[in-house]
């Protein structure tokens, strides 16, 4: 199925609820606190902010670390979930 | 005697991000902690607050230190072991399961 760009889903995004809905399935972004990146397809979220992640890649200091198949993150330690671009 | 529909849940589906750690029950896993620290372990027991119950435990503790005399970084790691552990879930940073992770 395609999907719309992100460009026109940002436009209808009116609550964070709606913006975390729409990203669900997309590629992600997911700053923790301590400053670590972690880059993943977004599985699925809870209200605690716990995420799952698929394809995980993990960035300390801009540089590619570990890579996971899936990643569980404890809703704690973010900071920020950003919507991207697919990887090339 | 009343017939509800009773909604078909695929038991194997990732619906919430718990789901994650329900199906790495019983499996080993991967968990990095706060503090530089990283357990790998067979899961035996969860909730909610990610408290775990983790078997046959190997303990991974990443030092950076620094070397006085030529101020050069050396990071150190040192291992531990336990039969179980029982680890406070407001530690946890990631779990992952790591037969996917190369681990």
């Amino acid at each position: 199925m395609q999907q719309p760009p992100i460009q026109q889903q940002q436009q209808q995004t009116s609550s964070p609820t709606e913006f975390l809905n729409n990203v669900i399935g997309r590629p992600v972004l997911v700053k923790l606190n301590s400053g670590v990146d972690y880059r993943g397809i977004l599985s699925c979220l809870d209200g605690y902010m716990n995420i799952a992640l698929e394809q995980t890649e993990e960035y300390v200091n801009g540089q590619l670390k570990n890579r996971y198949g899936d990643a569980f993150i404890r809703g704690n330690n973010v900071l920020y979930i950003s919507a991207t671009k697919l990887r090339e | 005697m009343t017939e509800e529909a009773v909604p078909v849940v695929e038991p194997n589906a990732v619906e919430e991000p718990l789901d994650l750690v329900r199906l790495s029950l019983d499996e080993r896993i991967y968990v990095k902690l706060r503090g530089d620290r990283e357990l790998r372990g067979k899961l035996h027991a969860y909730d909610g607050h990610l408290n775990m119950i983790l078997g046959d435990v190997e303990e991974t503790i990443t030092v950076v230190e620094i070397n006085e005399e030529t101020e050069e970084e050396v990071i150190r790691t040192i291992k531990n072991t336990a039969e179980m552990l029982f680890v406070r879930g407001d530690g946890v940073i990631l779990v992952s399961p790591p037969s996917r992770t190369g681990a």
